[in-house]
């Protein structure tokens, strides 16, 4: 296979790209002084992927929910022995995580990468699903949903999916339940892996101290080439409508938690690159520290540096979601309400716009600063297809005009619900 | 250490550069050290958030902030913390390099300026700190102490620390106590702040690519400005062996009951046997092939994390798990029994190459972050010798099976803490 050169001249920095003819998309970033190297093998599929059609029958599936996550878990073992075991001949940190529409299988290491990235392509590639293991691993991911039951961060923003989504299942817990995790079947597990691990759906992302011809060996030796399947999700339409404005739980805490989203109009994919750009300093001008929101919201003691905002989107949903702690919730999401509709009323000023875009552009730089962050950058980046350095161009190219074209499809008050983690009434 | 140059600006003040061009970003972080004291905690610990919030120059939050933005999203970081028992105060600047700014701005230098601002020319009214910036920091340092509260894995991990130090200052919260902090007055902010400039042991570490010189000039000029005194001594006490093991349950509303072990390891900060509790610590419970993380939770099912941690300052060890309820004995057993298997050296040599690669492997990934090079140096201020974290990672090879058995028998357990419901 070969991997072509992708360049940025504002930047002079470059990497490289090739696609395989599994379908993979394998990205290589070179950072010749670094000392460690990052690796992420990732396929577009997360919490929200649990009905589909099989590739296979062409029949509609349904699976219980969580088994996204599961599957992550279990991928660990094969019947040669845990991956975990593997890497610990090798020294590398190995790690895994599932979004709402990820699943991602990582490592990072300073010495014996060739070792290590074998260890990652081969058990990823392995399934090996059965019953016993699927039991074991009940308990101990029924400890892991128990652990975020007690965490009132993870909860407001689950709360807060629940009320701005009527149908979409981003509205469920990336974990699932104990009970829905309970249904899970070896069948279950391998008619995912089959559809949404098929190499077509996935990337390969590595960066750090290493060379292109390298990793081209190691995946000429590695790679099981198997016929292209393109998986096909099921997503139920979705109403613009929010489902309803208010949601609170109660928690044995002090300080009280917010949650406050916008709701969107989703298109079936995610909203275009220059779309995400644009909002992101939109949200840069209307609400960072520099912000007159956050002054306000400073003024009358309502926040404190914990509060800050987020473009929340991916496949067939999107919203803006604004967060913090606050001893007065309801007033938070009051006031920035009525700062969205001035805002539209009032348009942007050409200097908070400047600013917001320098402040932007300079955080897209700082993510290759990180090997794991160019990683996990691209990776998200390689399922729509975009490329990183089109998003730094794009960023600097952005005009105000194109900001306030955005905001005409944002931040509709009328679309936005508050979720609330408040302390027991008896803390009181 | 060969990166690192260092220079002294005063008795008790140093600046370090490490210089390294292949960042896209840089760092400098200013840290004062003070002896942690109930009195004095809460004084001190407010007052890296209230410097950062505005100056003589930026007089508000806003055109501070707006300053910031228009320089590339600089940031302006406070943080209280501890390293050992002394108090650490420190204000870090990050910011983008002169390279890749659009428009040939030169960043490095306004940022150097704004931060001797911050530190040096606070806003004052009527000499002291403005009333209004001062209450505004009073009730996010009480938020902060509270949100402690919120996280029911950090919070049991203080409660343990809280009733394993009782009578040592390392129970005090850096952060210092709610009450104390919404009580302080201008003129007691302002005399803490003063004390810390003319007493503090003093840290300043420059990052990335920058040239030390204009940096130091300018840092120079603002301590002539210091009568500094002596710097007051910011020593940890250690007490090496527990006597007997306290057990201590505490209830709240929660899902999951936390549970966590303290104990005393005998061996810490500048003992050179650290590197062997650091190993026997990682093979205990610090890696996915750990005793704990293999048996605890893979073999009996019984939580989804188990972890042990080393804190070489104080000489301390913690184990963390969250289990069900009614599996507390069973995993505050296996958790020891697994201890006592390191005493009696049950442990193959696989293991202890995997540990040391694997700590060597985390070692050596801190040359790839600026933060993390911050932390890293920072905390061995008050060492002699100062490692690179190369030579840190070739200590850890060093250690052998005998010294892990060892470091293992001069553990001892000092309490048990469940934080459970009802």
């Amino acid at each position: 296979m070969q991997l072509m050169e992708i360049k940025s001249n504002r930047l002079n920095d470059s990497y490289f790209y090739g696609k395989h003819n599994s379908g993979l998309k394998v990205y290589v970033y070179p950072k010749k002084d670094n000392s460690s190297t990052y690796a992420i093998f990732g396929t577009k599929f997360g919490s929200i992927n649990t009905k589909f059609k099989d590739a296979k029958t062409g029949e509609t599936l349904t699976v219980p929910d969580g088994i996204a996550h599961f599957l992550e878990h279990k991928l660990f073992e094969s019947e040669d022995g845990d991956a975990f075991k593997k890497y610990a001949k090798t020294g590398a940190s190995a790690n895994a995580y599932t979004s709402f529409d990820i699943t991602g299988y990582l490592f990072s290491c300073t010495k014996n990468f060739e070792e290590s990235l074998k260890i990652l392509l081969n058990f990823v590639q392995t399934p090996y699903f059965t019953e016993k293991s699927i039991e074991k691993e009940q308990g101990i991911i029924g400890q892991e949903i128990r652990m975020y039951d007690d965490s009132p961060n993870w909860r407001v923003l689950v709360n807060l999916l629940s009320a701005l989504y009527q149908k979409h299942p981003i509205r469920v817990d990336v974990a699932g339940t104990v009970e829905s995790i309970a249904k899970i079947t070896p069948k279950n597990l391998y008619d995912c892996y089959e559809n949404f691990y098929n190499l077509n759906n996935m990337t390969l992302c590595i960066a750090g101290n290493i060379e292109k011809e390298k990793v081209i060996e190691i995946l000429e030796g590695t790679i099981k080439t198997t016929p292209p399947v393109e998986p096909e999700s099921i997503f139920p339409e979705e109403p613009y409508e929010i489902l309803k404005d208010r949601v609170e739980q109660n928690f044995d805490i002090s300080v009280p938690m917010f949650q406050l989203g916008f709701k969107e109009k989703a298109e079936k994919t995610r909203p275009s690159l220059h779309k995400i750009v644009e909002t992101e300093i939109l949200l840069e001008i209307f609400a960072s520290k520099a912000s007159h929101l956050y002054r306000e919201l400073l003024d009358k003691s309502l926040i404190n540096s914990s509060f800050g905002s987020e473009y929340f989107e991916g496949p067939a949903y999107a919203s803006v979601i604004f967060s913090g702690e606050s001893q007065c919730a309801d007033k938070v999401a009051e006031i920035i309400r009525k700062a969205a509709d001035e805002l539209h009323q009032n348009g942007i000023a050409e200097e908070d716009f400047k600013r917001a875009k320098k402040a932007v552009w300079a955080r897209y730089v700082c993510t290759l600063n990180s090997v794991s962050s160019i990683s996990k950058t691209i990776l998200g980046l390689s399922f729509a297809n975009w490329d990183f350095f089109t998003a730094l161009d794009l960023i600097a190219e952005s005009k105000l005009e194109d900001v306030e074209n955005r905001l005409k499809e944002q931040l509709d008050s009328k679309n936005s619900a508050l979720s609330v983690v408040s302390p027991l009434a008896s803390c009181e | 250490m060969d990166n690192v140059k260092t220079y002294q600006i005063c008795e008790g003040v140093n600046f370090n550069s490490i210089r390294e061009t292949r960042f896209k970003t840089g760092r400098i972080s200013i840290t004062m050290f003070l002896p942690l004291a109930n009195e004095t905690a809460s004084q001190s610990a407010i007052l890296p958030f209230l410097l950062t919030r505005s100056c003589g120059k930026y007089p508000d939050f806003t055109s501070l902030n707006k300053q910031l933005n228009d320089l590339y999203g600089a940031s302006l970081d406070a943080d209280t913390d501890r390293v050992g028992e002394a108090q650490t105060l420190s204000i870090s600047a990050s910011f983008l390099d002169d390279r890749y700014a659009l428009y040939g701005e030169t960043i490095s230098a306004e940022v150097t300026d704004l931060l001797c601002e911050v530190l040096f020319y606070p806003r004052l009214i009527d000499g002291v700190f403005a009333e209004d910036d001062l209450e505004q920091e009073k009730r996010q340092l009480a938020e902060l102490i509270d949100s402690e509260y919120s996280d029911k894995k950090l919070y049991a991990k203080l409660r343990c620390e809280q009733v394993m130090c009782k009578d040592e200052k390392y129970s005090i919260n850096p952060l210092g106590e709610k009450k104390e902090v919404l009580a302080l007055s201008p003129q007691k902010v302002k005399e803490a702040w003063e004390r810390a400039l003319k007493l503090a042991r003093i840290e300043i570490i420059a990052l990335g690519d920058l040239d030390p010189e204009p940096i130091l000039a300018c840092l120079k000029k603002a301590f002539s400005l210091i009568e500094r005194e002596k710097p007051c001594d910011c020593s940890t006490e250690i007490i090496k062996i527990a006597e007997k093991a306290k057990e201590v349950t505490e209830y709240q509303d929660i899902a999951q009951t936390k549970l966590v072990l303290g104990f005393r390891s005998s061996i810490a900060g500048v003992d050179k046997n650290f590197f062997s509790s650091r190993v026997m610590a990682s093979l205990f419970g610090g890696t996915p092939h750990s005793k704990l993380f293999l048996n605890v939770r893979e073999k009996l099912s019984l939580c989804y994390y188990c972890s042990a941690f080393y804190e070489r300052q104080k000489g301390i060890m913690f184990v963390q798990s969250g289990v069900e309820k009614q599996n507390i004995v069973k995993a505050k057993h296996e958790i020891l029994n697994q201890l006592e298997q390191i005493k009696k050296g049950n442990f193959t040599d696989e293991e202890i190459s995997a540990t040391k690669l694997n700590i060597s492997n985390n070692y050596i990934s801190i040359n790839d972050s600026l933060a993390s090079l911050d932390t890293f140096y920072t905390s061995q201020s008050f060492d002699s010798k100062k490692y690179s974290p190369s030579e840190y990672a070739a200590e850890i090879e060093k250690i052998t099976r005998e010294q892990i058995i060892a470091a293992a028998n001069a553990t001892s357990l000092d309490t048990v803490y469940y934080l459970t419901s009802k």
